[in-house]
């Protein structure tokens, strides 16, 4: 009887903390995720005007799923969106952990530093593709110029079909680094210093520490960091809108830029809205992975 | 310390929210006309003229456009004043958005039943928007005066949904000291592409950083290459798609040849990034056509002569024609105030005068005496050939599923211009694609 | 032992600085792009330094719409977007780690789920409840999404795990309430993540353009963004204005990110258990 109530108060002890999230979740995430895939169980255009009728009337069961899964289109941006991550994942958080380690040296100019990284990820997509078009050139850009410097003629980037992704991938990480960067240092702050005391006291070496003891205490971040950057990378957008346009060939077309297209350039809602399921799927597969996998690496102090 | 910070910072916090939502909530919802300070002068004068016409009732309609983003605002402004003059009951919320995400933001608010009462649409999004019913008929409007080949681009099954607010065409750009270089004759109205052509190589040999000419391989070229060789995307009635017909294809390997054959055009990883413009701007291209929209620019980088002709024709003589419609929502309920305001837009003198005198963009209308004051300005000293490019106009083939068609046919033919498939191949490709993809009614 | 800590050093600050100069390489075309005349805004090879320099492009932000006003805007949401996250995302996170509820595993993944639906599917859905709440063209359209955040609570998730349980049972031994917890021992543990969580919210509500763009359709409620991105016309853009109004639009998130980054420095230090 007592184990009862008391488990019952604890429980409602969580309502008032969760009450202002839940209420938002309810009005600005889960219902429009419901209209959603009613949306995807109709051919609706998006542009007339959405009510129950309108649905009613355009109801064409998983059509939708089946014309996409049956097409070549969608497995087609799936590799690219693929061929995307696992180059732009690696890279992402080695990048930031770099960052993150240069900056908890606590050397002079660290300040200074924190804010000149954090710089790229303050930029707008309009203004950062903008400038790695040009970085990107192949006669005139500046990597490539750095190439020749030490020898290397660099390829096309942006106008080549095998490059452009690699291209966006590393527009991408430029600009995240600082993002993940952020996250990854104050994981690192928050490692007790009891630990490298008591690694010091041990005679620990620099590099044995870093793996032995701040690596380990890091995992948590590090996995919050690989979680949001998939999840981020299935939904890769502006830069492909701005830099390639899906180009050349269709070499950058990926998932949320064919959602776009559909939804709100050729008028098929409903359509869009069932690919966007998809996406849900694989990330939400992907995801559930990760989660219970992070029993096995990663560590957290209780 | 630390904590009485955030607990004063959080108290300060939920007190501004509190504060906020409620001046949101009070605020927010009523629309009021985004005038400058002479408005008032206006309203008074405007009250006057309505109680002294019992019949004009005051009516605010709601306006929103993107041709005016990117620095002509003000000029919009101005045109609005001068309408207020003539309709002083007529008062115009105007929205003035930029022209990237303005579409984005259009289809949203229709489909959420917010739309304006009457709005600015592209080519591009004209016929879907037509045909899916969202738009009025516009009727009891006196369309004399417009131009019309542009009114006939907005007019479906014989009704006309919109009326064209301006319009631009293409023209041929030469660079007149290139051609001096070469010793060649500057281009007239009467030559082809084959004069182009020997031009365009006699430019290439004059150095290996020069190139001849420079037209973009993309579905907008194309479909005006294809009329100049006397064929067609679509079929008369729109029924069938002829994308793959001899006379396209004959366009298609003209334009394609031109980078992978003799190379007079440079191909992508030539221009390295650059954009067709500042190739011109920089001296080193022979010809551009483009639109009558870059004079401005040129007339400012340029530091060579240039001049331009009407665009030369295959077999026969096509244009460009771009025009952006003003459209009425077809849930509007004061539809004949907005067709009032969008017709004086489209075809009221003073609404042309002020459009050609800041150098906005053409009007289309049939009254020669106004146009001509943009014949007085140069460069280009043959702004003659603006005018007589329309006599070739060709419009686009509006059909509902206008995107997809032009991002299939431009996909296949950046190919064909990579070298990867020849012209036959991709516009075989395309109608193949076109067809399974893309149902005409 | 002197001669390593110096090579050490210096390989430091070489990394450092290398690492630096690629970061800001485009930063710096930005600045002289935005100190160029309407001129070969786009011309390669690039002009680094401009012709004649000048500050018109600047003025021109200035003047071509209410600058102050839309900065006021975009200050009065930013701030209160950010103040409700952290508030709510903070305490939501509390309730999953440290309070035991049925259903909490479950809950915890729905947050997580609801990040991966791509915006552009639920904007016109979301656009119409804002409608049939009455609450588009006002402040709370763009404010009160804040108040759902799964990135926020996920993030101070992963963190109030790692703060052992046995400082909660020491306050309540104290006898000290969930709240009080919450408060008192817990926040202050997380400062270093909250302000992380502040610098990022304040920066991705500070540059939200596509819902404010639905949202807020009177001139006079636009954001400094809004009215950046109305820059763009149909054939040309001009990039010099474009850049100068980046460039502007940056600084309050970098004061920001100055103050923050201060403040969770001094949290860091005074962390821990005390007794």
């Amino acid at each position: 009887m007592m184990k009862k109530n008391r488990s019952l108060r604890e429980a409602a002890s969580a309502i008032p903390f969760l009450l202002p999230s839940v209420v938002g979740m309810i009005f600005f995430s889960l219902l429009p995720i419901v209209i959603s895939v009613f949306i995807s169980l109709t051919d609706w255009d998006g542009l007339a005007a959405l009510s129950l009728g309108t649905l009613a009337e355009r109801f064409i069961g998983f059509g939708n799923y089946q014309n996409i899964l049956g097409g070549e289109e969608f497995w087609r941006v799936l590799k690219n969106t693929c061929y995307y991550i696992v180059l732009y994942i690696p890279l992402v958080l080695i990048a930031s952990l770099g960052i993150a380690t240069l900056l908890n040296k606590g050397k002079k100019g660290t300040a200074v530093m924190r804010i000149l990284y954090y710089i790229p990820v303050l930029t707008s997509w309009v203004a950062a593709s903008l400038i790695w078009k040009w970085v990107l050139s192949s006669q005139y850009g500046i990597l490539n110029q750095l190439l020749a410097l030490i020898g290397i003629k660099g390829p096309e980037w942006l106008t080549s079909e095998i490059w452009a992704m690699p291209a966006i991938v590393l527009a991408s990480v430029w600009k995240d680094m600082g993002f993940f960067g952020l996250f990854l240092t104050s994981g690192l702050a928050s490692i007790d210093k009891t630990y490298y005391e008591a690694a010091t006291v041990d005679g620990a070496g620099r590099i044995k520490t870093f793996f032995k003891i701040t690596l380990p205490l890091l995992t948590p971040s590090i996995f919050f960091c690989l979680v949001m950057a998939l999840i981020n990378a299935f939904q890769l957008f502006p830069q492909v809108m701005i830099m390639t346009e899906g180009g050349p060939n269709g070499a950058t077309q990926v998932m949320v830029e064919r959602i776009y297209n559909y939804g709100f350039r050729y008028f098929k809602m409903g359509y869009a809205a069932a690919f966007s399921w998809l996406l849900f799927i694989i990330i939400f597969i992907l995801t559930s992975i990760q989660m219970k996998l992070q029993k096995g690496w990663v560590h957290y102090e209780s | 310390m630390k904590k009485r910070r955030i607990k004063t910072m959080l108290a300060a916090g939920l007190a501004l929210i509190m504060i906020i939502s409620l001046a949101g909530c009070g605020g927010g919802g009523s629309a009021e006309p985004e005038n400058t300070a002479d408005t008032d002068a206006n309203t008074t004068v405007a009250a006057e003229a309505a109680s002294e016409a019992a019949n004009e009732e005051e009516v605010t309609i709601t306006f929103a456009n993107f041709n005016a983003s990117g620095g002509n605002e003000e000029t919009l402004e101005e045109m609005y004043l001068a309408f207020q003059q003539e309709y002083p009951n007529i008062k115009v919320d105007i929205e003035t958005i930029g022209y990237d995400d303005y579409f984005t933001q259009m289809q949203t608010r229709v489909a959420g039943n917010t739309a304006p009462d009457c709005y600015e649409l592209n080519i591009e999004n004209f016929a879907a928007y037509a045909a899916k019913g969202v738009l009025a008929e516009i009727t009891e409007v006196d369309f004399a005066g417009i131009n019309e080949t542009a009114l006939s681009a907005f007019n479906v099954d014989g009704k006309q949904y919109g009326v064209p607010g301006s319009f631009s065409n293409v023209v041929l750009i030469y660079n007149k000291e290139l051609f001096d270089q070469a010793g060649i004759e500057y281009p007239t109205d009467d030559w082809t592409w084959d004069d182009v052509q020997v031009a365009a190589e006699k430019i290439k040999g004059l150095s290996d950083d020069n190139f001849g000419i420079y037209a973009p391989v993309t579905y907008n070229e194309f479909f005006k290459v294809a009329a100049q060789y006397g064929g067609s995307l679509l079929n008369e009635d729109k029924t069938e798609f002829t994308i793959n017909s001899a006379e396209n294809i004959q366009a298609a390997q003209m334009m394609v040849g031109r980078i992978v054959d003799s190379n007079v055009q440079p191909n992508s990883s030539q221009m390295g990034g650059m954009d067709d413009w500042s190739l011109f701007e920089s001296g080193r291209l022979g010809m551009i056509p483009t639109g009558i929209w870059a004079f401005g620019t040129f007339t400012e980088e340029c530091d060579f002569e240039w001049d331009i002709c009407v665009e030369p024709g295959g077999t026969q003589k096509a244009t460009h024609f771009f025009s952006n419609a003003y459209v009425i929502n077809a849930d509007s309920d004061k539809s004949e105030a907005a067709a009032t305001w969008i017709n004086w837009l489209a075809s009221s003198g003073e609404a042309a005068k002020l459009r050609i005198e800041k150098g906005w963009d053409l009007p289309a209308i049939t009254d020669e005496s106004v146009l001509s004051a943009y014949l007085e300005i140069t460069p280009p000293e043959n702004r003659q050939a603006v005018f007589d490019s329309l006599n070739y106009l060709v419009t686009p083939p509006i059909i509902e599923e206008y995107s997809l068609m032009s991002d299939i046919i431009t996909g296949k033919l950046e190919e064909a211009a990579s070298g990867k498939i020849t012209a036959q191949e991709a516009l075989d490709q395309a109608q193949a694609e076109c067809e399974s993809r893309i149902t005409l009614k | 032992m002197n001669r390593k800590k110096i090579l050490h050093n210096i390989g430091f600050y070489a990394i450092a600085v290398l690492v630096s100069i690629v970061v800001l390489i485009p930063f710096f075309w930005m600045i002289s792009t935005s100190l160029k005349s309407k001129g070969a805004l786009m011309a390669l090879p690039i002009q680094w330094i401009p012709e004649n320099p000048t500050f018109s492009a600047y003025e021109k932000v200035f003047t071509r719409f209410p600058f102050m006003r839309a900065a006021f805007n975009s200050f009065l949401i930013t701030v209160s977007y950010t103040l409700i996250t952290l508030i709510s995302a903070s305490m939501a996170a509390f309730a999953f780690t440290k309070i035991k509820f049925p259903f909490s595993n479950g809950l915890f993944k729905m947050y997580i789920a609801s990040m991966m639906i791509p915006t552009q599917v639920t904007l016109i859905p979301l656009f119409i409840i804002m409608n049939k709440m009455e609450l588009i063209n006002t402040y709370p359209s763009v404010i009160l999404p804040s108040l759902f955040k799964a990135f926020g609570v996920f993030l101070l998730v992963q963190n109030m795990r790692t703060i052992p349980d046995d400082f909660m049972e020491a306050a309540k031994i104290d006898g000290a309430g969930k709240f009080k917890i919450y408060r008192i021992v817990i926040l202050p543990l997380c400062l270093p993540t909250l302000a992380t969580l502040c610098i990022t919210t304040f920066m991705e509500s500070w540059n939200d353009y596509l819902w404010p763009l639905l949202m807020l359709t009177e001139k006079k409620k636009m954001t400094l963004t809004l009215a950046l991105n109305s820059l763009n016309g149909q054939y040309a853009t001009e990039y010099n204005v474009l850049m100068a109004g980046s460039l502007l639009s940056m600084i309050p998130i970098i004061l920001v990110y100055i103050i923050a980054q201060t403040q969770s420095k001094k949290g860091s230090l005074e962390g821990g258990v005390k007794g």
